[in-house]
């Protein structure tokens, strides 16, 4: 257990003197996390409203890839956007290969289907009484929607902080699309698989806290914007 | 002002609403009675434009309604389901929900909520959220944050089911004053109910739901009439070809109820003290619902329609088949005027 106690001293030494190539992954780190949420939350929140209030043909056809879409694995999603955007893909011409844009688009994938099959299951949990009652009072689509989610928003949070649990702790997609480039595509989970293959233990403990730590700020504010609960 | 036209509503195939034609006119005060699953609670959410017909069509003020109706249309018909929820928030939030999204300015808003809450006794309530609430409290919420926003259309689904005899005059009591606010555009309430008392008590209309088709007649044998002021306690009523005497101290327009049940059914006329015997033919003989009691349900042509209720040994002896002449007796004290 010696490695881990000093892991944990190389670790506070390493935050404290503010390690500029530390922060530098860190923050990029986070810049792709919030990117890749926001993206994927931006499509799946509405589309998982969509799936669970709409009737339509294909709906649990839908539902169901959706679902089976939560346990993609993630160099699976990973070799998939490795293929569109490889030179000789579809997607080539963007020069996105070994780039963050490139795991952001592979984490957008991972946490589509998150972000889509729990809002629609969040949605569903609202009584339907609610919709109805939005319209009959007079909301239009969006205000329905609006008033709906506004009933789900902890469930809503909690597919959010899913979402982001996701993109922020996944290695496959980003070794594999970012290359784990230093200084370029470096990420938490990437620099520590790298240091702990190498071996530097101090460095990867350091860089797994630093990892928590950003889990625990981006869920503490979450919970914060939901504001105080009441009925 | 909405209308249902040879609606046949269905759910997962089986028929739950079949009505060829059914109106809530301008300014009408409508009551639909029936029992718990008659189709009430679906009529009304066509009515409320919040589901299209399986077929048929809905009109409003005689043009056809679109499967998806604009949301300008749908926010002049407002309903309150018969368990109504609150949104997360305030009484106020809720009563004032209509207005918020319709854009009213925010003082404007303030001052038509507190109006509506007043008349329906909840300004001491206005803090409180939803579970701080009794049902009956829940209920005149709907209604007040259905009422905010001056529909031209207010359907009320059992709206007095949690409320005691205070609460539901507060209600009928806000209907009318709102009612008689609005002169120059006139509120239609379209109210289902199993409590007949209550709808009948101010109703101008009142059609009977039965297993999703109106009926002509209800179990419940009701008519509309207009009483003379008479000697005494006794009241004599017109009621299409026939007279139905009455024990009752009030004139004017009035529902007289003749409970089936209270109905004597023999093959001739017998010597009663019943002061209202009815002689004519059977048109249908039914078992009686069930839950009713067991029972035969016997319609008879009378000069109008009448239905009683009999055991199934009485339907027996008498050999009650349709056409068979029949004589209905039931005293004077025995129908219900509300």
């Amino acid at each position: 257990m010696d490695f881990l106690a000093e892991g944990f001293r190389r670790a506070l030494a390493l935050l404290l003197s503010g390690d500029a190539e530390v922060f530098g992954i860190a923050l990029l780190t986070l810049k792709i996390a919030v990117v890749a949420t926001v993206v994927a939350c931006g499509i799946g929140l509405p589309l998982g409203y969509f799936l669970a209030t709409r009737r339509f043909w294909g709906r649990r056809a839908a539902l169901t890839a959706v679902n089976t879409a939560l346990a993609f694995p993630t160099v699976v999603v990973g070799l998939l956007v490795y293929g569109l955007l490889s030179r000789r893909g579809p997607l080539g011409g963007l020069g996105w290969l070994y780039t963050w844009q490139a795991i952001v688009v592979g984490d957008v994938l991972l946490a589509l289907p998150i972000a889509a099959a729990l809002s629609a299951a969040a949605v569903q949990g609202v009584d339907p009484r609610v919709r109805r009652t939005a319209q009959t009072l007079g909301a239009g689509r969006w205000l329905t929607a609006w008033t709906v989610s506004r009933e789900a928003r902890f469930a809503l949070a909690a597919v959010i902080t899913a979402a982001f649990g996701q993109v922020v702790a996944e290695i496959g997609a980003a070794m594999m699309l970012g290359g784990n480039i230093r200084g370029s595509t470096r990420t938490l989970t990437t620099a520590v698989a790298l240091s702990t293959s190498q071996g530097d233990f101090g460095l990867a403990v350091a860089l797994g806290l630093l990892l928590i730590a950003i889990a625990l700020i981006v869920n503490v504010t979450l919970q914060m914007l939901q504001g105080k609960g009441g009925g | 002002m909405v209308e249902l036209r040879g609606v046949r509503h269905r759910y997962d195939g089986r028929l739950v609403l079949n009505l060829d034609h059914f109106a809530v006119p301008a300014g009408a005060m409508l009551a639909v009675v029936g029992h718990n699953g008659s189709g009430k609670s679906t009529l009304l959410r066509l009515l409320a434009l919040l589901e299209a017909p399986t077929e048929g069509d809905v009109l409003w003020d005689g043009a056809p309604v679109p499967r998806r109706p604009p949301t300008t249309l749908r926010r002049r018909i407002t309903l309150v389901e018969q368990r109504p929820i609150l949104f997360r928030g305030t009484v106020l939030e809720n009563i004032g929900y209509g207005l918020r999204i319709r854009g009213i300015e925010r003082s404007q808003a303030y001052k038509r909520t507190s109006e509506v809450a007043d008349q329906l006794g909840l300004l001491s309530l206005l803090d409180r959220r939803r579970h701080e609430l009794s049902d009956g409290e829940v209920q005149r919420v709907a209604v007040a944050r259905a009422l905010v926003v001056r529909p031209d259309v207010l359907l009320l689904d059992e709206p007095t089911s949690s409320s005691d005899r205070a609460a539901t005059g507060a209600l009928y009591r806000a209907l009318a004053q709102e009612r008689a606010t609005r002169a120059e555009r006139p509120l239609a309430v379209c109210i289902a109910s199993h409590q007949l008392e209550d709808a009948y008590r101010w109703a101008d209309d009142i059609r009977a739901l039965a297993e999703g088709r109106l009926s002509p007649v209800t179990p419940e044998n009701l008519f509309r009439v207009d009483l003379e002021a008479g000697s005494g306690d006794t009241r004599h009523a017109r009621v299409g070809a026939i007279e139905i005497v009455v024990t009752t101290d009030r004139t004017g327009p009035v529902v007289l109820a003749v409970p089936p049940t209270d109905i004597f059914v023999s093959r001739e006329p017998l010597p009663s003290s019943a002061r209202n015997v009815l002689s004519g033919r059977v048109t249908r003989v039914a078992t009686h619902r069930p839950g009713g009691g067991g029972g035969v349900a016997v319609t008879a042509d009378v000069g109008v329609e009448l239905v009683a209720v009999v055991t199934a040994e009485a339907a027996r002896e008498l050999a009650l088949a349709p056409d068979a002449p029949v004589v209905f007796s039931f005293k004077a004290s025995a129908v219900r005027v509300f």
